[in-house]
């Protein structure tokens, strides 16, 4: 049999194989991207949007690191707001509507274009290993692609089954075809694997919506881009609008419960809480008396309208009765009705920090097929398998980003440490560094780190270098005083604001509460020299000094934790005085460092002491 | 790692009372509060001065140089005068000054992890810090750290709610409604706060219930402090002469009133000087202000004030304090605006009167032995510190973003966290899931 050479393969060119194989590609790697279809790459698969509150963030990240996600949505938006305004710098959060159909084809033009890429469709049904090491895969067709790192991306497309009501169909979303036989090889593996659900609502033709009494939400000018390379102005060039589901709604789907999937007992798979579809939220909420609908364009060159907030898997006759009682939808038509899908994954607690399985060296899973929920998750993932496969293919050591460092910390450490029993979502309540956590410090958190690696490139150093050079340019402004003479009284009253008994610094001046750097930009021209994105910075950074400190020797207490590192070789069974529980909890999990171990669920304060106690045994033994 | 200090001695017992610090900041700390520091040398006993703010003890200093101690690391002991009072208010002094209360059996853990304990010992050492995580699990059945766990697990809860409160709209915006949320927030936090202060001020109750409540006499030479305490402890104790400063010993008796023990602390006339300062012993008597909890200042109604007078009633202006006017079998000269009770200690009249008094001041609702009682250092101290958070949260609302306020709210979580050893956010997720109606 013919086999060919890589030095990696990624299987599925969702959100997260597309980051994961131009990440391997681009660091120098000849790979491999297979996927069941090439009109689904980078398919968004439920709504047309990218970003939002955690997500914006995860964004900007990839990006700092040298990824594609935020790029591809500068792009190809048609509206973009900057949500929690007023709720602190720290949750500012970019969302975009993406043009769907464009968003896909950018992307796989970009892969395309990439050197050392191989793209091409087709199934894969065999992981291959042997001694513990993957070493390639085999195509329902017979081929047989042989490499020394082999990355997981499949997605929902598991043995997927969408379910509409008493119908029900082995078929990925949107009517693409799913991959029935690679589950077994994952459990031939030893691997466990799980069945989790998640759904999507209609989509209904905008020619049959009567937006005439709808709220409009139009997006915001000027604000900053999801690629820190991005530097033209995007434009808005849609709206979004605003309805409410009714107790006539509500009537029709409690009329319809014995029919529903949910409760009926045709879903078996486990759903996420913070995305329930709508029959959930009735059920669950039966006191609201409405909930709020988003219609949202998929496309430019479309009429369909994605009906955000009544993901279902009523039958279709219920969905339209449902539909046609929620304002602006009474003669509305649905294109594509709402299904939930159910789809085979694995648990994520089967994966180092690194995303590399224990069980099998130099396989890696990167998106939903870990456990995860969204776009953004998954291709957040997805950079980070193709770090790590290319770090193994070439002896290197992997990357393990904290959790004080990027949300993608976060993100991986709650999968590998806590494991999750629904699709996971990214939350900024998640992230104990919160403050210091935001999507206009990305860059400084993350691109020395993607330097380094290889991932980001000389333009993007560049453009970090000198935003590091005019962010210091412009810290030594605040040390400049302003003389205490009638424009500063005046500005001072003007803004509510005591006025002092001599002049005052930039810096003393931001600190007031009602005053801010951008105010008095506007009025001394302090940092006329410098764009937005610096004075938001700093302003920022003034503003937020305390708490930062504060939170800063928080993460230093960490990392001090962090570096007490626990060697892949030990047998937690052999530890004299840890709990039961704690032993089975710490081989399963088999955590990197004391400060992972420390936050796994049923590993108490005193286990913690036992095992230091234990690590610091075995070094005076070497020694 | 942090510098840790823990009383060595057993507590209420024994004429003298060692405590004991262990990490990098000891010799900073001591520093701090020992007045001959410069005379600090490994292995020495050196005599000093313990003083911070109202303590000023002589004690014993020694210090052992890292590694040549028992943990491996820079150790200070203190040697002092023993009882539960001055042991305790140390021990606090050394919190305040940066150390941190030690867990049960850290010495050891650390002189292990310093290689200063043998192997043999490990097992031995893996037992006593299981014990203790038992023992800690046992004290939650105790009735009355039971009742402190479910009260501060209840506030936990509250601020758990306002955190999902706000963090909900912080990763929802769709769902906003952060103006009314963070006024809701206030409204709660203003009720922990006064629910924690509740529990603050049972911790002076638990001081009083168990050691008593100090009550100091003083007063100018002669006017009758000794006969006075003799009134008030029904026998004949003191000497009692009309030769001014026959008392020169300080005289500690209790008696028990309406189940409330008091301890009556007689401070002798002193008067060696001319300079009035030095004649009613000034630096005796501020001291004996300081330590006790309440002051019996006595005056002699058959006079009119003197210049001691003026001085004692300023030293005490902001102590809790009973004035008494002795002698009235004399004749009655003196009018004073301060309140005060008129007694005569020769006649034994109106003595009573001032235990009653004594009684009532400590009788603002504070005493209820049914109710939570606050007896332990590291309890008081989170305690005290979320009070200060809460006050920052109270202060900072209406200025602060959501953002800020949550993480606040999280810092005050985490300090209560420290009593009832919680320390998992996921809860905080679990609540925004499971109160709100959330979808995309």
């Amino acid at each position: 049999m013919k086999k060919v050479y890589y030095d990696s393969i990624v299987v599925g060119a969702g959100h997260a194989g597309c980051e994961s194989a131009l990440a391997l590609s681009r660091l120098g790697n000849k790979t491999l991207l297979l996927t069941l279809n090439l009109d689904a790459i980078a398919f968004l698969a439920c709504n047309p949007s990218i970003g939002g509150t955690a997500k914006g963030h995860l964004v900007c990240e990839i990006d700092a690191l040298g990824g594609e996600m935020g790029k591809n949505t500068d792009e190809t938006l048609i509206q973009k707001r900057m949500l929690n305004r007023g709720k602190g710098p720290a949750v500012y959060s970019l969302r975009a509507q993406a043009d769907k159909q464009k968003y896909h084809s950018r992307m796989k033009r970009v892969l395309e274009e990439q050197e050392n890429l191989t793209l091409k469709q087709s199934e894969v049904t065999k992981i291959l290993c042997r001694k513990g090491k993957v070493i390639g895969v085999k195509t329902a067709m017979g081929e047989t692609f042989i490499a020394k790192s082999v990355v997981i991306s499949t997605g929902v497309y598991l043995k997927s089954k969408i379910i509409i009501g008493e119908y029900t169909k082995n078929s990925g979303p949107n009517g693409f075809a799913p991959a029935n036989q690679l589950t077994k090889s994952l459990i031939d593996l030893g691997l466990e694997v799980r069945r989790f659900k998640t759904g999507t609502p209609a989509r209904i033709n905008g020619k049959t919506i009567d937006f005439s009494e709808l709220e409009v939400q139009y997006g915001e000018d000027d604000i900053q881009n999801f690629s820190f390379l991005t530097t033209k102005k995007t434009k808005n060039q849609s709206v979004c609008y605003l309805t409410y589901t009714n107790s006539k709604t509500h009537e029709v789907i409690l009329n319809n419960l014995s029919r529903a999937p949910l409760y009926s007992g045709i879903i078996k798979g486990t759903g996420p809480r913070y995305c329930p579809s709508i029959e959930d939220k009735i059920v669950r909420f039966k006191d609201k008396e409405r909930h709020q609908i988003f219609l949202e364009p998929e496309g430019l060159d479309t009429n369909e309208f994605y009906i955000q907030g009544v993901s279902t898997s009523l039958p279709y006759d219920v969905q339209e009765e449902m539909y046609h009682t929620i304002k602006g939808l009474e003669h509305s038509s649905i294109m594509r009705n709402a299904y939930a899908i159910e789809y085979d994954c694995i648990n994520p607690l089967e994966l180092y920090p690194t995303l590399e399985s224990k069980k099998i060296k130099g396989l890696f899973f990167a998106g939903q097929v870990n456990g995860t929920s969204g776009y953004e998750e998954a291709g957040a993932q997805g950079i980070i398998a193709g770090i790590n496969a290319n770090a193994y293919n070439h002896n290197k050591e992997m990357l393990i980003l904290k959790r004080n460092q990027a949300y993608i910390g976060v993100l991986i450490d709650d999968l590998v440490t806590k494991g999750t029993n629904e699709p996971y979502r990214m939350m900024t309540s998640r992230a104990e560094y919160r403050l210091y956590l935001r999507q206009d410090n990305a860059d400084i958190r993350l691109t020395e780190i993607g330097r380094k690696i290889g991932l980001v490139d000389d333009e993007r150093y560049k453009i970090y270098k000198s935003k590091m050079l005019k962010l210091n340019k412009a810290k030594e402004k605040l040390k400049i005083k302003i003389k205490l003479d009638n424009k500063l009284k005046n500005f001072l009253k003007n803004n509510n604001e005591n006025i002092p008994s001599q002049s005052l610094t930039v810096y003393d001046l931001i600190k007031r509460n009602n005053i801010d750097a951008f105010k008095i930009n506007d009025e001394f021209g302090i940092f006329k020299s410098f764009n937005n994105d610096i004075i938001n910075s700093i302003n920022i950074e003034v503003k937020y000094e305390g708490y930062l400190k504060q939170q800063e020797d928080d993460i230093k207490k960490l990392e001090k934790e962090e570096s007490l590192v626990i060697s892949e070789d030990i047998d937690f069974f052999s530890i004299k005085g840890l709990r039961l529980e704690a032993r089975q909890k710490l081989d399963k999990i088999k955590p990197k460092t004391i400060s992972q171990a420390s936050r796994i669920s049923g590993v108490s304060p005193a286990d913690i002491s036992v095992l230091i106690i234990y690590l610091k045994l075995r070094q005076n033994g070497k020694n | 790692m942090k510098t840790i200090v823990a009383v060595s001695t057993p507590i209420g017992v024994g004429a003298i009372s060692i405590v004991r610090m262990s990490g990098d900041d000891s010799l900073n700390i001591a520093g701090k509060v020992f007045s001959c520091k410069e005379n600090i040398e490994p292995r020495k006993v050196i005599l000093g001065t313990f003083h911070y703010k109202e303590i000023n003890e002589k004690c014993l200093l020694v210090y052992f140089k890292a590694p040549h101690s028992y943990t491996g690391e820079d150790i200070i002991e203190f040697q002092c005068h023993g009882g539960e009072f001055l042991t305790k208010e140390v021990l606090k002094a050394l919190i305040e000054c940066g150390a941190v209360l030690a867990e049960n059996g850290e010495f050891t853990k650390r002189a292990f992890l310093n290689g200063k304990v043998s192997l043999d010992s490990a097992e031995g050492i893996i037992d006593v810090i299981n014990a203790n995580s038992e023992a800690e699990i046992k004290a939650g059945f105790n009735l009355m750290s039971g009742k402190l766990l479910n009260k501060v697990k209840s506030l936990q809860n509250i601020i758990t709610d306002e955190i999902a409160n706000i963090d909900m709209t912080l990763d929802y915006p769709e769902h906003d409604d952060e103006a009314e949320t963070l006024n809701h927030t206030e409204k709660q936090i203003i009720k922990v706060k006064e629910e924690i202060e509740k529990l603050l001020n049972t911790a002076s109750t638990g001081k009083l219930i168990k050691t008593g409540i100090n009550a100091t006499i003083i007063g100018k030479p002669n006017v009758g402090k000794s006969s006075i305490l003799n009134a008030l402890l029904g026998e004949d104790r003191a000497i009692v002469t009309d030769i001014a400063g026959t008392t020169r010993d300080i005289i500690t008796e209790s008696i028990v009133y309406k189940n409330v023990k008091i301890n009556f602390i007689d401070t002798a006339g002193i008067r060696d000087s001319d300079n009035v300062v030095e004649k009613i012993g000034i630096d005796r008597t501020k001291r004996a202000i300081q330590s006790s909890d309440i002051v019996l200042l006595v005056l002699d109604s058959s006079n009119d004030l003197t210049e001691e007078d003026e001085e004692l009633l300023k030293l005490t202006k902001d102590k809790k304090r009973i004035i008494i006017l002795n002698k009235i079998d004399k004749k009655n000269v003196l009018s004073l605006k301060d309140r005060h009770i008129l007694v005569s200690a020769k006649n034994n009249e109106n003595i009573e009167d001032i235990k009653e008094a004594i009684y009532q001041e400590f009788q603002t609702g504070t005493i209820d032995t049914s109710g939570l009682i606050l007896t332990n250092v590291r309890h008081i101290e989170a305690l005290s510190k979320a009070n200060e958070i809460c006050k920052n949260i109270l202060d900072n609302c209406k200025n602060s973003t959501a953002d800020i306020v949550s993480f606040m709210l999280k810092e005050l979580w985490a300090e209560l966290g420290k009593i009832t050893g919680e320390t998992e956010t996921e809860s905080i997720v679990d609540a925004i899931f499971s109160k709100f109606c959330l979808g995309k």
